[in-house]
C-alpha cells in the first residue's frame, strides 16, 4: 500500500470522518459497585476504564502527605489486549510513566485538592482497546468517574487529540492517522473557562498553523464535553430516579 | 452518523494481522451531479447536457485509464471503491495519475465517495471474494445515484466480467451494466481513437496475463513450494543449477549451469538459458534455481554482438543457433551476500517519489539488480560506496529490499575501491586476533626459536643432506627445498622438503580456524592477505638458508640411468637449508657461469670451497637432468605442453610487457615444476591408498568440446588445424600452430585454449568414482596439493592427511568424506574469489593507470593490439603491450561504421557490417571495403570509462588499422620494463601522495608498505603453472 491518504481531496478522512468531526463517544458512569467512583468510555474503537478511590487517608509512607491539599495519585496502564499484537507491559514502562505523570498533573490542575489536606484520591485508568487519542480518553473516563466519586472539581477536564495534515487541521485523531507520523496535539481543557489543563505536542510545528490547531482541538473538546455533560446528566436522572423508586419503596 | 467496523487482514512483515478500522457512515456525501438539487453545488460538477452517467468498475479503471482520458468521454463517475482498488493493487504512479485526472476541471469526470454513503455502501460479506463485494458495491452505488437524481437520468455500469453484466443487467430499470466495448460502440460511435486504444490495451492484457499466469497485480509469478520443486526435481520435470547472469547483458541473459545430473539421461548437454527478467523471477546471480523448460517453440538464441548495459536492447537479431531455453519456477537455495553498492546521483533520488527515505541503489556488480533501501542518508553518503544487503524480494516487487550496512569509503578512492573488490569477493582480511597470536611461537634476538630436542622422530637431515631452495628472487615464503645425492648402492635419491605447517598449526585451533575460512593468501596487484600470521608465513615456516627448519619430506630413490622410481619415503624432518638460490642464480650455475659467486652474499663462502661447490653444481645438473626425465615420461601420456609459452601469456595477460620481449623462460622454473608435481603427484597415491574414502585430492575435468569452437575457428583463419579429441592431441596441435612471423599467434591460441577448459578443483575421494579423478592439464590420474602449505589451506590438509598415513600425525582429527567435501567446497569457492580478487584489482589498476591520461595526447594511451575475436558489431583484442583484453566497436550507437583511408587512419562513416568466420568486413557508401581479419594487427587508443556506480572499464578505439610502428621511439617503450609492478607503484604513488594531500605531511610509510609486500605473487613459475588450471575461467559472456 503506497502512502495512505489520510485526508481525500473530497475532504473524508480514512475512516470516512470530515477534518472537525470526532469518533463517536459513548460513556457510562458507575460502572463499578466497589469503587468510589468509575467509568467506561469509548471513542471510536478506543476504550478506556476508570477508578477512583478516595479521598482517603494517606496509605503507605506518610512522608507524601500535603498539609494543604490532597495528593492525586494516579496510574495509566493498558492491558495486554488492547493492541493488534499482544504485548506484555509491566507497569512501568516509559511510556506509562509519562501518560502517568500527565494525568496526574492534569487533575491536580482540576480537582479542588485544597479541600482534602492530608489525604489522597487515586485514579486509575487502564486502556482495554488502543486504537489513538489514549490519553485524551484516559483523561475524559476520569473526568467521568471523579464526578461518579463525587469529588469537586472546577470544571470538566476534557481532551482531544488534533493533528495537522495537508494543511488541514485534523481533531481527534485515530490510529492510523497517528501512525503516519504528522504532527500531533493533545489539549486538556477546562471547557468553561477556556482554561489549558495540559498542553502537549510531539513534533515540530510551524508557528503559524498552531493556532488553527489548537483551535481545532479545543472547539473538539468543547464537543467532547457536550457529550460528557450529557452522560452525567443521563447518569444522575437514572440515579434520581433508581434513588426516588427506592424511597418509594 | 452511523459508525459501522470494517475489519482488515493486513500483512505487515510477513505476519498477517487482523485491524479493526472505523468506518463512518453518513447521508451528507456530495454527489457532484448537476441535476441534483439537495447537494451543495460546490467544487467539480458533472456537466447538465449529458445523456447518460458512466461507472467504470475496478476493472476497467485498473486497466483501461488511459481510455477513460480520452476528453471526449464526458460524465464519468469514478467510485470510491473501484479508486481505492486502483491504489492498492496498481501502485502509486497509476492511482496519482487518476488523482490528477479527477482534479482536472476540463475532464468530465468526479470521484464519487460511495463507501460513506449510507445507503450506497453496503458492508462486505463473509466469505465474498474482494472483487465480487467491490462489483457489488459499485452496482449498488450506481443505483442510489440513479435514484438520488430523481431518475432523471439513466446510468450505465461498464464492467468486463460478463457474469456481473448478466447477473445486475436487469435488476433494476435504467441502470445498465454493459461491457465497455459495447459501450463505446453505442454510446461514442464517433470515438475510433478510443476504441482501438481500448482493443489494444485489451491485447496487451491478455498477452501479459499468459506471461504471469496468476500475475494479478504481481511483478512476478510466485515460486513454488519446496516439495514441489524436490519431487519435480527427481522427476526430470524441472531442472537443476545455479544462476549466472551475463556481465554485459545483465537484464536479459541469464544461463543456469546445470548440476546433479546424477545419471539422469537428459538431452540437454548446454547451460539453460533465461532469457529477461521476468522468467528469471527474483533468482539472483548465484542463487540455486529450479528450472522449467520453455516449449522449443519459445527458445531463444544468445545474442553474438557486443553491446553495453548502458544502450537499451534493440530487437535481437535473428539467431540461427537457439538454445534452450527456461523459466525459473523456484529458488531451492538463495546464495545473497553482501553487495557494494552506490546510492544515485541527489536528482534521481528526489524523482524517487516524496518518500525519499526509500532508495534505489546501484550495486557495483553489474550482475545484480537495483536494490531498494530505506535510509535517511541517501544525500550524506551521495559519493560513497557502501555495503548493502539483501533482505526479500517479494513477487509484488520489481526490485529486490535490502537495507544499508557500512560504508567502505569515497568512490575512486583507492583504499574504498580495494575494499570493494574484497567485499564483492566476500573475502574479509581482519588482522589477526590474539588469541591466534597468542598460539604462535615466538622467535625474536632476545629468545630465538630454537629446534627442540623431543622432535627426536624426525628424521635429521642438517649433516646428510645437501639442502636447497630455489624461488624468485626477494621471496620470503619459502615453501620448499629440494635434495639430491648418489646412494653407497648406486641409486639416486631425490628429496622434496616441504615446510611443516601443521606442527605450529594443530587442528582446530584459533591459528587453523582463521586458515580454513580465508583458505588462501590472497595476493592483489599492490598488497598480500596472507592465510597464517606473517611469523609463521615469513619466518618459522619459511626454509630459510642457515637456520633450522622443521619438514615433511618425499624423498624418492630412483635408478641412476633410467631415474625409475624404486622406493619412495615420506616422513617429518629436520632440515638446515644450505642455500637460497634465485631461478637466475640457479640458471647461471647451472650453466656454468660462476659469476654469482661474486654477487651473491650467500656464495661467497663457496669460492673457497671448491669441494661444496662441486656438490652444488652437481645438484643442480642432475636435478634438471631428472625432471628432464619425469616431464618427458608425462609427455608421453599427453600433458599439455602450456607452461613454457603459457606462462608468459599468463604474464602479458595480467602483468604487463614482459612477454612482448620473447624471452624464453629459464629452464630451471621447469625443474623446479616437476619436482613439486612429482612431490604432489606421490603424495596423492599415498592418501589415496591410505584413506580411499577422505583423501583430498585435485582433478582437472577434460574440457568440453563446444568451448574449443572458437579456437578452432581462430587456428583455421590462419590455417592451423587443431585436435582437440584429447589432451595429448591438443598439445601436439597446439606446438605445431606456430606463425614464424608472429609469435603472438600461438600465444594467443594458448590462451584460447586455456579458456575453454573447465577449472581445476579440490574434492573428497569419497564422492566421486575412480576415473575421474584424472587431471587433464597435468596429465596424472592421482594429483593433490602438497608442497605449499603456507598460502594454501587444501595443502595443509594434505600435510595432515600424509601424516596420518605414515603413523606420524594424529588420526582422530582427519576429516569425514562429508565434511571434507565441504571443504573442498569452501576451498575451491576461496580460490575462485582470490582469483577475481587478483584480477580485478589489477583491472583497477589498469584503470587508474590510464585515468589520469589524457587519451588524445598522451602516448601511453596509443598501443599496439591484434584481434582475436569477430563479433556481429565489433572485435575482440588483446594488448600485449599492457596485457588487456578488450572490445572495439566497428559500429557506434549512431550506426556508423569504422572505415579506413588509405593511409590507414579509421574514420566513422555510414555503411555496414558484414560477418565471416574469420573476419568482419565493413562496408562504406562509397562501396568500399576493409576487412578485419583474425590476428590482424591494429593500433587502438586506450581511455578509460568511469562510471558512478561501477568499476571503471577501459574502452578501446581502434585508430589505424596497421600495427602501432613507433613503439620503440615512445619514452616509456624503449624501456620495455615497465612492468606490471611498476604500473601499481605508479598508481600506489598516486594514490599516497592524494592521501598526503588530504592529510596532511605524514610519513611516507605507504610506499614501504608497499616494498613490504614484495613477496612470491605467484611470480615462481611453477606457483603459475598451477594457477594455471585456475585461471581458465570459462567467460560465459563471450565479450
Amino acid at each position: 500500500m503506497a502512502g495512505l491518504e489520510l485526508l481525500s481531496d473530497q475532504g473524508y478522512r480514512v475512516d470516512g470522518r470530515k477534518a472537525g468531526e470526532l469518533r463517536k463517544i459513548r460513556a457510562r458512569m458507575g460502572v463499578f459497585a466497589q469503587a468510589d467512583g468509575s467509568a467506561y468510555i469509548e471513542q471510536g474503537n478506543t476504550k478506556a476504564l476508570a477508578v477512583v478511590y478516595g479521598p482517603h487517608e494517606i496509605r503507605g509512607s506518610r512522608s507524601k502527605m500535603l498539609h494543604d491539599r490532597s495528593v492525586v495519585n494516579c496510574q495509566y496502564s493498558m492491558a495486554t489486549f488492547s493492541t493488534g499484537e499482544r504485548k506484555r507491559r509491566p507497569h512501568g514502562d516509559r511510556k506509562s510513566s509519562e501518560m502517568t505523570l500527565h494525568l496526574k498533573q492534569t487533575f491536580e490542575a482540576a480537582i479542588l485538592t485544597q479541600l482534602y489536606p492530608r489525604s489522597q484520591i487515586d485514579i486509575y485508568v487502564q486502556i482495554l482497546q488502543a486504537d489513538g487519542g489514549n490519553y485524551c480518553t484516559c483523561v475524559n473516563a476520569a473526568t467521568l468517574a471523579v464526578i461518579d466519586a463525587g469529588i469537586p472539581m472546577r470544571d470538566y477536564v476534557c481532551a482531544s487529540s488534533a493533528g495537522f495534515i495537508e494543511d488541514t487541521p485534523l481533531a481527534d485523531l485515530s490510529y492510523v492517522e497517528e501512525a503516519a507520523g504528522g504532527p500531533q496535539l493533545a489539549l486538556a481543557l477546562l471547557p468553561k473557562s477556556d482554561q489549558i489543563a495540559l498542553l502537549e505536542m510531539n513534533s515540530r510545528l510551524h508557528e503559524d498553523h498552531l493556532e488553527r490547531v489548537m483551535d481545532a482541538a479545543s472547539k473538539a473538546c468543547k464537543d467532547v464535553y457536550a457529550v460528557l455533560d450529557q452522560v452525567v446528566r443521563e447518569h444522575l436522572q437514572e440515579l434520581t430516579t433508581l434513588l426516588g423508586d427506592r424511597t418509594a419503596a | 452518523m452511523l459508525k459501522t467496523e470494517k475489519i482488515l487482514h493486513l500483512k505487515a512483515r510477513g505476519r498477517s494481522v487482523r485491524a479493526v478500522r472505523e468506518h463512518y457512515l453518513r447521508e451528507d456525501v456530495r454527489c457532484g451531479s448537476a441535476l441534483c438539487l439537495t447537494c451543495p453545488r460546490d467544487g467539480k460538477l458533472l456537466s447538465e447536457d449529458l445523456t447518460h452517467y458512466v461507472v467504470p468498475d475496478c476493472q476497467i479503471l485498473q486497466d483501461y485509464l488511459e481510455v477513460l482520458e480520452f476528453p471526449e468521454l464526458r460524465g464519468i463517475i469514478i467510485m470510491q471503491t473501484a479508486c481505492q482498488s486502483v491504489q492498492h493493487q496498481r501502485g502509486r504512479r497509476q492511482y496519482k495519475r487518476l488523482c490528477s485526472l479527477l482534479r482536472d476541471t476540463r475532464h468530465d469526470c468526479i470521484l464519487f465517495s460511495n463507501e460513506f454513503q449510507n445507503h450506497a455502501y453496503l458492508p462486505r460479506e463473509m466469505g465474498e471474494s474482494a472483487l465480487a463485494w467491490q462489483t457489488r458495491c459499485i452496482y449498488n452505488s450506481c443505483v442510489w445515484y440513479y435514484q438520488h437524481c430523481q431518475k432523471k437520468i439513466p446510468v450505465v455500469m461498464v464492467t468486463e466480467d460478463k457474469s456481473v453484466i448478466r447477473q445486475y443487467n436487469t435488476e433494476t430499470q435504467e441502470v445498465y451494466v454493459v461491457s465497455f466495448q459495447i459501450y463505446l460502440e453505442t454510446f461514442w460511435p464517433n470515438l475510433k481513437g478510443a476504441l482501438e486504444l481500448y482493443k489494444s490495451l485489451k491485447e496487451t492484457h491478455r498477452e501479459r496475463e499468459l506471461e504471469s499466469r496468476e500475475g494479478n497485480g504481481k511483478e512476478y509469478p510466485e515460486h513454488l513450494p519446496l516439495e514441489i520443486l524436490e519431487a519435480g526435481i527427481k522427476s526430470g520435470r524441472y531442472q537443476q543449477g545455479v544462476l549466472s547472469v551475463n556481465k554485459h547483458r545483465a537484464q536479459l541473459e541469464g544461463f543456469v549451469r546445470l548440476q546433479g545430473l546424477g545419471g539422469k539421461e537428459t538431452d540437454i548437454q548446454s547451460d539453460i538459458l533465461i532469457y529477461g527478467t521476468k522468467p528469471r523471477n527474483r533468482a539472483i546471480h548465484g542463487d540455486l534455481v529450479a528450472v522449467e523448460l520453455l516449449s522449443r517453440s519459445e527458445w531463444k538464441g544468445r545474442n553474438g554482438a557486443l553491446c553495453e548495459n548502458e544502450t537499451d536492447e534493440k530487437a535481437v537479431d535473428a539467431q540461427a543457433e537457439v538454445m534452450p531455453t527456461g523459466r525459473v519456477v523456484g529458488i531451492l537455495q538463495r546464495n545473497w551476500r553482501d553487495y557494494v553498492a552506490t546510492f544515485p546521483a541527489k536528482e534521481d533520488i528526489e524523482t524517487q517519489g516524496k518518500n525519499a527515505q526509500r532508495v534505489l541503489v546501484m550495486p557495483w556488480d553489474y550482475r545484480i539488480p537495483k536494490i531498494r533501501i530505506s535510509t535517511q542518508q541517501a544525500e550524506a553518503l551521495q559519493d560513497y560506496r557502501v555495503v548493502v544487503r539483501i533482505d526479500s524480494w517479494e513477487s509484488t516487487s520489481l526490485y529486490p529490499n535490502g537495507h544499508f550496512v557500512r560504508v567502505l569509503g569515497r568512490t575512486g578512492n583507492l583504499e574504498a575501491e580495494i575494499a570493494t573488490i574484497l567485499v564483492e569477493n566476500s573475502i574479509s582480511v581482519n588482522p589477526f586476533s590474539e588469541a591466534q597470536l597468542a598460539e604462535m611461537p615466538s622467535n625474536t634476538p632476545e629468545s630465538p626459536w630454537q629446534v627442540k630436542p623431543e622432535e627426536g622422530d624426525r628424521l635429521d637431515l642438517r649433516k646428510t643432506h645437501l639442502v636447497f631452495s630455489i624461488d624468485p628472487k626477494g621471496c620470503e615464503d619459502v615453501d620448499d627445498a629440494l635434495s639430491i645425492r648418489k646412494l653407497p648402492s648406486g641409486h639416486l635419491e631425490l628429496g622434496v622438503h616441504i615446510a611443516d605447517v601443521t606442527h605450529f598449526v594443530p587442528p582446530n585451533t584459533y591459528t587453523d580456524i582463521e586458515a580454513r575460512s580465508r583458505a588462501t593468501t590472497y595476493y592483489l596487484a599492490d598488497r598480500r592477505y596472507d592465510m597464517l600470521p606473517l611469523i609463521l608465513s615469513a619466518d618459522l615456516c619459511s626454509l630459510l638458508g642457515g637456520v633450522d627448519r622443521y619438514a615433511v619430506s618425499v624423498i624418492w630413490e630412483m635408478d641412476s640411468s633410467t631415474y625409475e622410481i624404486r622406493r619412495v619415503w615420506y616422513g617429518r624432518t629436520i632440515i638446515r637449508s644450505s642455500y637460497k638460490l634465485s631461478y637466475e642464480v640457479a640458471q647461471q650455475l647451472m650453466d656454468g657461469d660462476l659469476e654469482p659467486l661474486n654477487t651473491e652474499m650467500e656464495l661467497h663462502p663457496l669460492k673457497q670451497d671448491p669441494v661444496r661447490l662441486e656438490q652444488l653444481l652437481w645438484a643442480v645438473g642432475k636435478l634438471t637432468e631428472v625432471a628432464h626425465a619425469t616431464r618427458m615420461r608425462r609427455d608421453m601420456s599427453g600433458a599439455l605442453e602450456l607452461e613454457g609459452v603459457e606462462v608468459r601469456v599468463q604474464l602479458g595477460e595480467k602483468h604487463s610487457i614482459d612477454d612482448l620481449v620473447p624471452k624464453q623462460p629459464l629452464q630451471m622454473h621447469e625443474t623446479i615444476a616437476e619436482c613439486m608435481i612429482l612431490a604432489n603427484h606421490w603424495v596423492a597415491k599415498k592418501i589415496w591408498e591410505c584413506y580411499p574414502q577422505h583423501a583430498l585430492l585435485r582433478l582437472h575435468p577434460p574440457a568440453r568440446q563446444e568451448f574449443f569452437q572458437e579456437l578452432k575457428e581462430c587456428a583455421k583463419a590462419r590455417g592451423f588445424s587443431i585436435d582437440t579429441r584429447s589432451n595429448k592431441a591438443l598439445a601436439d596441435s597446439l606446438d605445431q600452430a606456430n606463425d614464424p612471423s608472429d609469435p603472438l599467434v600461438n600465444q594467443l591460441l594458448r590462451m584460447m585454449a586455456t579458456q575453454a577448459m573447465s577449472n581445476a578443483r579440490y574434492f573428497s575421494t569419497g564422492s566421486y568414482t575412480e576415473d575421474e579423478f584424472y587431471h587433464y592439464g597435468l596429465a596424472l590420474e592421482k594429483y593433490t596439493h602438497f608442497t605449499s602449505p603456507i598460502r594454501r589451506y587444501a595443502d595443509i590438509v594434505v600435510h595432515r592427511l600424509l601424516l596420518a598415513a605414515v603413523n606420524k600425525g594424529p588420526k582422530d582429527n582427519l576429516l569425514g568424506n562429508k565434511d571434507l567435501e565441504e571443504l573442498c567446497r569452501h576451498i575451491n569457492v576461496r580460490n575462485r574469489a582470490a582469483q577475481h580478487c587478483q584480477k580485478q584489482s589489477t583491472e583497477l589498476f589498469q584503470c587508474m593507470f590510464f585515468k589520469d591520461k589524457d587519451p588524445d595526447s598522451d602516448q601511453r594511451c596509443i598501443s599496439d593490439a591484434v584481434i582475436y575475436g569477430i563479433r556481429t558489431n565489433g572485435v575482440l583484442l588483446f594488448l600485449p603491450r599492457y596485457g588487456i583484453k578488450g572490445a572495439a566497436y566497428l559500429k557506434n550507437i549512431d550506426g556508423l561504421v569504422l572505415a579506413c583511408k588509405d593511409n590507414g587512419r579509421c574514420h566513422w562513416m555510414p555503411g555496414s557490417l558484414q560477418r565471416l568466420p574469420d573476419r568482419i568486413v565493413v562496408t562504406t557508401q562509397e562501396a568500399k571495403s576493409f576487412s578485419y581479419c583474425l590476428f590482424d594487427h591494429v593500433t587502438v587508443r586506450i581511455h578509460v570509462q568511469s562510471s558512478r556506480f561501477h568499476p571503471d572499464s577501459i574502452r578501446l578505439e581502434i585508430i589505424r588499422n596497421r600495427p602501432h610502428s613507433s613503439q620503440e621511439a615512445l619514452p616509456s617503450a624503449s624501456n620495455p620494463q615497465l612492468a606490471r609492478s611498476e604500473l601499481v607503484k605508479e598508481v600506489t604513488r598516486t594514490a599516497v601522495e592524494a592521501q598526503l594531500a588530504v592529510e596532511g605531511a605524514e610519513e611516507l610509510k605507504p610506499v614501504e608498505h608497499y616494498q613490504e609486500y614484495r613477496q612470491t605473487q605467484g611470480q615462481s613459475l611453477y606457483s603459475m603453472l598451477e594457477e594455471l588450471w585456475d585461471l581458465a575461467l570459462l567467460d560465459v559472456s563471450g565479450a
